[in-house]
């Protein structure tokens, strides 16, 4: 026994130096506030319930933030850390869906819709407490709008090719000129996140900026309008913020915001981890919750309380190949193309698709049929006329015989579909194999076609590789996958809708419309984007919903709630359906009584 | 000494020759790191090429693999994507975490395998003996990640131990034995799950060399001299049964960073396993490399190390590779 005691101990000893090494790289912030001027700050009041000060609230992350760099990020756990941490101009509040003052206490709009005055709140400090005025907002946008940046939101900036352009009237007020009227700028404002100049302006003239705002950086060269500041990073481990004292919202007392005095992200790789952590108390809100882990935490809730938002933004849809593959497509994908490009045939697969079936078996009912790629969670834009067609296996077989499809029958009984040359109709439909919902959906799309006699496979591939084929190689026959609008706004489709848009999956990137109908949407959403009425707006937009409804380019199968679960013990807790859903108003949660911290 | 050096260059060849594949085949697998940003609707084809060309993803392979090497030799070992920092100081971070884990594991099932294994085969074919055996076979065919989930709900259910991570929230505040007992504590979920995959193999080669060991006529004679057992076990037995030991001693070595990935997942401890896995996922291409060439550098080290091993505990081995 003599050797393997002797090889225990220098064990322990070596694992404690490791310890000391790796697990002690936490720092300080040391940040010194400029104390010059006293001015008035014009703080926001913000109604609702009226929290307790203090504790410390645990959460987790599926996947580790990548960066604190509103410029540069695009990864979901980087934007719902940062979303804590920085502010906007203008803000669309996730619960009513409609613009709020943030930053800019007010805005005004010229008669001709081409220039926005947005004036400053008084005495705003970053988290730092240096204090921000309009050259700020001036350098950020600059930011934004310069190619060498790379940032990933540019685009949204440019309209026809021509950025817009700021000015500063005066330290609090600021001049926005855009080249075209566009009907919801105001809106626009929401997610740039205000930068501070005296951090950011070295490290851009050095070219450098990609690398600051890395998690490693100290905390007192780091600081952003939000309403949490960085205190610690642990690589792998967690990111823990603490209250920014400088933040610009009280509550209807009077009480500055936040009430927590911490927010920790613990990085947590699986979504069972997840619930599990949750489970065991160990952290005190679940957000990003699939069906199946939701009902496991509904069975027991005792200390927690699990909640449905209901429907989001997100649509999951089928599609068929309608790309112009030009010579060198096989002659098999030319024969399917002849299909998919029918009309009739997609009409009759939309009919032969049993909706409520996927969200009973994939969603356990937690989720809502499709017909339209806008969800029922985004009740303005919504258009209620569009046709909610049950699922009728008649119908789909009177189409296809319509469209010169028949029934053969072969020696063993079973009558397979052909088409009018005598094909049998057999394809194969890709799905996300992540994505344990989207492959279920396929997987019961394939049963409701068997019934119409299409012999139909379904290949689980690799997001990745799937999304390569979809945009890049275009060899796939047809595609289930899903897409979440950002924002209620149809504008967040645009790329969807457009003809010319990356995201119009069955054809994407056209020189020009490719069917009338298509030209037909681009026009509406074209118009709809500069009319000035939401009225108007919303008669071109449900216009267009129709057509793309009636030409079932995407087959719209189901859009999931949003779930999420926290403590009894905290406080303002209502999950939202559009993103962050449950940190949009991270400022106003707060831990009852203060008796349950929320680390065991 | 010549046997060192051919050793040593054979190792180095080997580990060219792996980062070369690996940047083959990581570059053939379909899709790019900046595929994923082609569903964000708010990201403009044009930046994406643009991204594309900053990080010189459309250059030719070989000059990628030649500007990687560069990289390599500055230490850097190329350049993360998604972190927008160079690759080796993510990986030292987690490789510590990771080693902390394996080495406490492996160290503790060698110490449970060798005189389990001494003494299963003493009583070869006994009840102790068949006991162990089955009790070992059935540990090797439950699944690494059966066994992790089950000590997770073991956790959850009973609330005795954390259900992951490696150390509490509020770890900062904690005095510095506090700290030891608290990561300890984390320590010990992942550590059993580990100890339990790994043991049930060492167990059996333990236990086939001794047995194998013991029928040999030098022992026979020995316990004819009337030698104690006990000696005779450990001070003849074992030594003269090392052989195949020291070379799964050199595999447990290799393993160190490579055999915990998917514990770690499951447990959501800090190391190489989640990084990579969320890399391997995004397309993170040189996080990927960078973590095969980290844990291809153990699996040869340790060989490396089994060999000198092997080389001054068996004379044998040390007069065929003089002769030669």
């Amino acid at each position: 026994m003599k050797k393997p005691t002797a090889n225990f101990k220098p064990c322990w000893i070596f694992s404690t130096l490791l310890l000391s090494a790796f697990t002690f790289i936490g720092r300080r912030a040391i940040a010194s506030p400029p104390e010059k001027t006293t001015e008035k700050e014009e703080l926001l009041v913000l109604p609702g319930e009226v929290g307790q000060r203090g504790e410390r609230l645990v959460v987790s992350l599926r996947g580790e933030p990548k960066t604190l760099n509103p410029l540069i990020s695009v990864d979901t756990p980087s934007r719902e850390v940062i979303g804590t941490m920085q502010a906007d101009l203008v803000h669309i509040n996730r619960a009513t869906q409609l613009t709020e003052p943030a930053l800019a206490k007010s805005w005004k709009i010229s008669p001709d819709g081409l220039r926005y005055t947005l004036v400053l709140r008084r005495g705003l400090k970053f988290s730092d407490g240096y204090p921000m005025d309009a050259d700020d907002v001036l350098f950020t946008f600059r930011l934004y709008l310069d190619e060498k940046v790379h940032a990933p939101q540019r685009d949204l900036l440019i309209f026809d090719g021509k950025p817009i352009s700021l000015q500063k009237v005066d330290s609090h007020t600021i001049v926005f000129q855009l080249p075209k009227p566009y009907g919801v700028m105001e809106r626009m404002f929401d997610g740039w996140a205000i930068l501070p100049r005296h951090l950011l302006e070295k490290p851009y003239e050095e070219g450098k900026i990609a690398q600051v705002g890395a998690l490693t950086t100290p905390p007192n060269h780091w600081a952003g309008l939000g309403p949490f500041r960085l205190k610690e990073y642990v690589a792998g481990q967690r990111l823990v913020l603490e209250r920014n004292p400088y933040y610009w919202k009280t509550d209807a007392k009077g009480n500055r915001l936040p009430y927590l005095d911490e927010l920790v992200f613990l990085f947590v790789p699986s979504a069972d981890a997840q619930v599990l952590r949750f489970q065991s108390g160990e952290t005190g809100v679940i957000s990003r919750l699939g069906a199946e882990n939701f009902s496991v935490l509904s069975r027991d809730q005792k200390d927690y309380a699990m909640v449905d938002a209901g429907p989001g933004l997100e649509y999951n849809f089928l599609f068929f190949n309608l790309n112009d593959l030009g010579e060198k497509a096989p002659p098999e994908m030319i024969q399917k193309q002849k299909w998919f490009r029918d009309l009739k045939f997609r009409q009759a697969v939309s009919s032969a698709v049993d909706r409520e079936a996927i969200v009973r078996l994939v969603y356990q009912g937690r989720g809502a049929a499709l017909w339209g790629l806008v969800t029922p969670g985004n009740r303005r834009w919504a258009d209620e006329k569009l046709p909610h067609s049950p699922r009728s296996l008649e119908k789909a077989r009177e189409l296809l015989k319509e469209a010169g499809f028949s029934w053969g029958v072969p020696g063993n009984g079973d009558s397979w579909l052909q088409d009018s040359d005598g094909k049998p109709v057999e394809f194969s439909i890709i799905a996300q194999s992540s994505s344990s919902e989207r492959s279920k959906m396929a997987a019961l799309i394939q049963d409701d076609l068997k019934q119409l006699g299409m012999r139909v496979q379904v290949v689980p591939l690799e997001s990745r590789s799937l999304l390569d084929r979809v945009t890049q190689t275009k060899q796939y026959d047809a595609c289930v996958l899903g897409a979440a609008s950002y924002d209620a706004d149809p504008n967040s489709d645009i790329n969807v809708w457009l003809s010319s848009g990356g995201l119009h999956l069955w054809n994407p990137s056209q020189a020009r419309p490719a069917t009338p109908w298509e030209a037909e949407i681009d026009r509406l959403i074209n118009e709809q984007m500069y009319a000035s009425t939401f009225e108007q707006r919303k008669k071109l937009y449900d216009r267009a919903q129709e057509v793309l409804a009636e030409n079932q380019p995407m087959i719209f199968l189901v859009s999931p709630n949003i779930l999420a679960g926290a403590k009894n013990t905290i406080g303002n807790f209502h999950p939202a359906v559009l993103e962050p859903y449950v940190f949009w108003n991270v400022e106003q949660l707060y831990l009852k009584n203060g008796t349950e911290n929320a680390t065991r | 000494m010549r046997y060192l050096l051919r050793r040593l260059g054979h190792a180095l060849l080997l580990l060219a020759g792996v980062s070369v594949l690996t940047f083959l085949f990581t570059a053939l697998a379909p899709g790019t790191y900046f595929d994923e940003m082609r569903m964000n609707p708010q990201i403009a084809p044009e930046t994406i090429a643009a991204l594309r060309a900053q990080y010189g993803l459309d250059k030719p392979l070989p000059l990628r693999y030649a500007s990687w090497l560069s990289s390599l030799v500055h230490g850097e070992m190329g350049f993360s994507f998604a972190y927008n920092s160079p690759v080796a100081p993510l990986l030292l971070v987690r490789a510590g975490n990771t080693l902390l884990l394996t080495i406490t594991s492996t160290l503790l099932a060698w110490a449970i395998a060798l005189p389990l294994g001494t003494w299963s085969a003493e009583r070869m074919g006994r009840l102790p003996d068949r006991l162990l055996s089955w009790g070992t076979a059935m540990l090797l065919v439950i699944p690494d990640l059966a066994l992790a989930l089950g000590l997770l709900v073991l956790a959850v259910r009973s609330g005795w131990f954390p259900t992951g991570g490696m150390a509490s929230v509020g770890f900062e505040t904690l005095s510095p034995f506090n700290k030891l007992r608290d990561v300890a504590l984390h320590m010990i979920l992942p550590v059993t799950a580990l100890v339990l995959s790994t043991l049930p193999l060492l167990f059996r080669h333990v236990r086939a060399a001794i047995a194998d060991i013991l029928d040999a006529p030098f022992l026979l004679a020995a316990l004819g001299h009337g030698i104690p057992k006990r000696t005779l076990l450990y001070r003849y037995a074992l030594p003269a049964a090392a052989n195949p030991l020291i070379s799964l001693f050199g595999f447990s070595i290799g393993m160190l960073l490579s055999g915990s990935l998917l514990i770690e997942v499951v447990m959501s401890w800090p190391g190489l396993g989640p990084l990579l896995l969320e890399a391997i996922l995004a397309r993170d291409l040189y996080v990927v490399i960078g973590g095969i060439l980290f844990s291809t550098f153990f699996l040869v080290g340790g060989n490396l190390f089994a060999d000198l091993l092997l080389y001054w505990a068996d004379p044998r081995i040390r007069t065929e590779s003089n002769a030669q």
